[in-house]
């Protein structure tokens, strides 16, 4: 904006509106203040105005998009369907695109069904790690206790598994809830670090391909994997991944006691 | 009270937009290392993108459609688009670009369009009586009732301005219009709805 520091007369309304929508530079701002400590007209003008745009904002958000159309929109963009987007591309240089799908089937075919396999577990980790942050709803035990949390997955699950004695510093068991992961049955384990909100998926080793992945940051939440000779083990939060290691290892060494 | 400069405009379709600056070999090879950052991108702005769309659009199935097809576009253009400039301008104008080449857009724009003065708009504006801005602002179903009632055009420069909170300069971008228009539409936006809500509360007085 081009205005000088010293404001004389009124505000003009361009000035007026750069300065409620914050387009002004300190100095700017501050020469607009000074002035409207001393004018009364001005100074109800950018009350006023300010009001305005407030009401405007309410005003315009009484169309929100409604859950399911955002749910189709976000599924559009989620990396497991990749083809329909790939679809749209133009088939001028499909001998180009040709060559290079050759190459790459031929180089790794098996590294690529793992990385699709992967994008699709890791999508549905973080779905479910959202979930539990969003939906305000209790898990189904909210215990701290491990001697009531284990127990409770008896006969729901077809494995079992064992819960540290002695969780690393600061981390606590906030409950726990039984789900699905890649169509097998899981147990979801919910810790806070650090005030952090942690999920904490156990599969059968064999049901998924959690002991295979490699630990990676998606949407700003870290993924971490593990596994023992029976389970797979998957972290999510957006606590340090330092910390997620220790439980994650924590819920390991428990699996073998002794 | 101030001039109002109309003319019809025919739609021009905006020039050059969307097509991808690389070839259609790199364009795919790009696409598979960038959908992540993309998704990371778009996905906060899905709500934004929908609610905006819907105020184009006024329709829900006809707004989701929008958005649908701009991400597409835009998950295609990504190549192009420039790291550490402002993400959502660069998707809204591409969200504009979808809804100006929809059935919707170009009737829209076919119809008259208000041409921008800015050195002509805000004469009769200079001294306004303070009493001229007392309003039931607290009144919010009148405010909504004004912005349902403002000009498209207008609606949209507010919309982008005070909802989705981008800066003058990236407005500007959206709407492919220099910034001084940006500001002039501003203040007309703003001084339309203050007159709709002024005729409103006389009638209810």
């Amino acid at each position: 904006m081009t205005q000088t520091m010293q404001v004389t007369g009124h505000l003009a309304p361009d000035q007026l509106n750069a300065f409620i929508d914050g387009e002004l530079s300190s100095s700017e701002s501050r020469a607009i203040q000074r002035h409207l400590a001393d004018c009364h007209s001005c100074a109800l003008r950018v009350l006023s105005a300010t009001q305005l745009k407030a009401a405007t904002a309410r005003a315009a958000r009484r169309y929100a998009v409604p859950p399911d159309a955002l749910a189709r929109l976000t599924a559009q963009l989620r990396p497991q369907e990749p083809k329909k987007t790939a679809r749209s591309y133009s088939f001028r240089s499909i001998g180009w695109v040709a060559l290079a799908a050759s190459l790459v089937i031929a180089v790794s075919l098996i590294g690529w069904r793992q990385i699709r396999q992967a994008n699709a577990l890791s999508a549905e980790l973080l779905d479910q790690h959202l979930a539990t942050l969003s939906s305000g709803a209790s898990p189904e035990v909210i215990s701290t206790d491990r001697h009531t949390v284990k127990p409770w997955f008896q006969g729901k699950l077809p494995f079992s598994f064992n819960l540290p004695e002695v969780l690393p510093a600061d981390t606590s068991l906030k409950g726990a809830d039984f789900t699905y992961l890649s169509g097998q049955p899981a147990a979801l384990l919910l810790f806070t670090i650090h005030k952090h909100e942690v999920s904490v998926f156990l599969t059968q080793r064999s049901a998924t391909a959690i002991a295979t992945m490699p630990s990676h940051v998606r949407s700003g939440f870290n993924i971490y994997y593990a596994s023992t000779h029976d389970l797979g083990i998957a972290a999510v939060s957006d606590v340090n991944p330092a910390d997620l290691k220790l439980l994650l290892s924590a819920l390991v060494q428990a699996q073998s006691p002794g | 009270m101030f001039h109002i400069h109309r003319r019809v405009v025919d739609f021009i379709p905006p020039p050059g937009f969307l097509t991808c600056s690389h070839s259609e070999a790199l364009c795919t090879m790009s696409f598979a290392a960038s959908s992540a950052t993309f998704e990371q991108l778009a996905v906060p702005l899905l709500p934004s993108l929908y609610s905006h769309a819907f105020w184009l659009s006024r329709d829900h199935a006809e707004a989701e459609d929008l958005v649908q097809e701009t991400l597409t576009k835009s998950l295609r253009a990504f190549g192009s688009f420039e790291a550490g400039t402002n993400f959502k301008a660069w998707i809204f104008r591409i969200l504009r670009n979808t809804f100006l080449t929809s059935r919707t857009g170009i009737a829209s724009a076919r119809t008259v369009f208000l041409e921008d003065h800015p050195d002509l708009l805000d004469i009769a504006d200079a001294s306004p009586t303070p009493e001229d801005h007392i309003l039931r602002l607290d009144n919010q179903a009148a405010v909504n009732e004004a912005l349902d009632r403002l000009q498209p055009a207008l609606r949209e420069v507010l919309l982008l301005c005070d909802v989705e909170a981008l800066k003058y300069k990236d407005i500007a971008l959206v709407l492919d219009v220099p910034i001084g228009t940006v500001m002039s539409r501003i203040s007309r936006a703003r001084r339309t709805l203050y007159q709709m809500l002024q005729s409103q509360l006389g009638e209810s007085l």
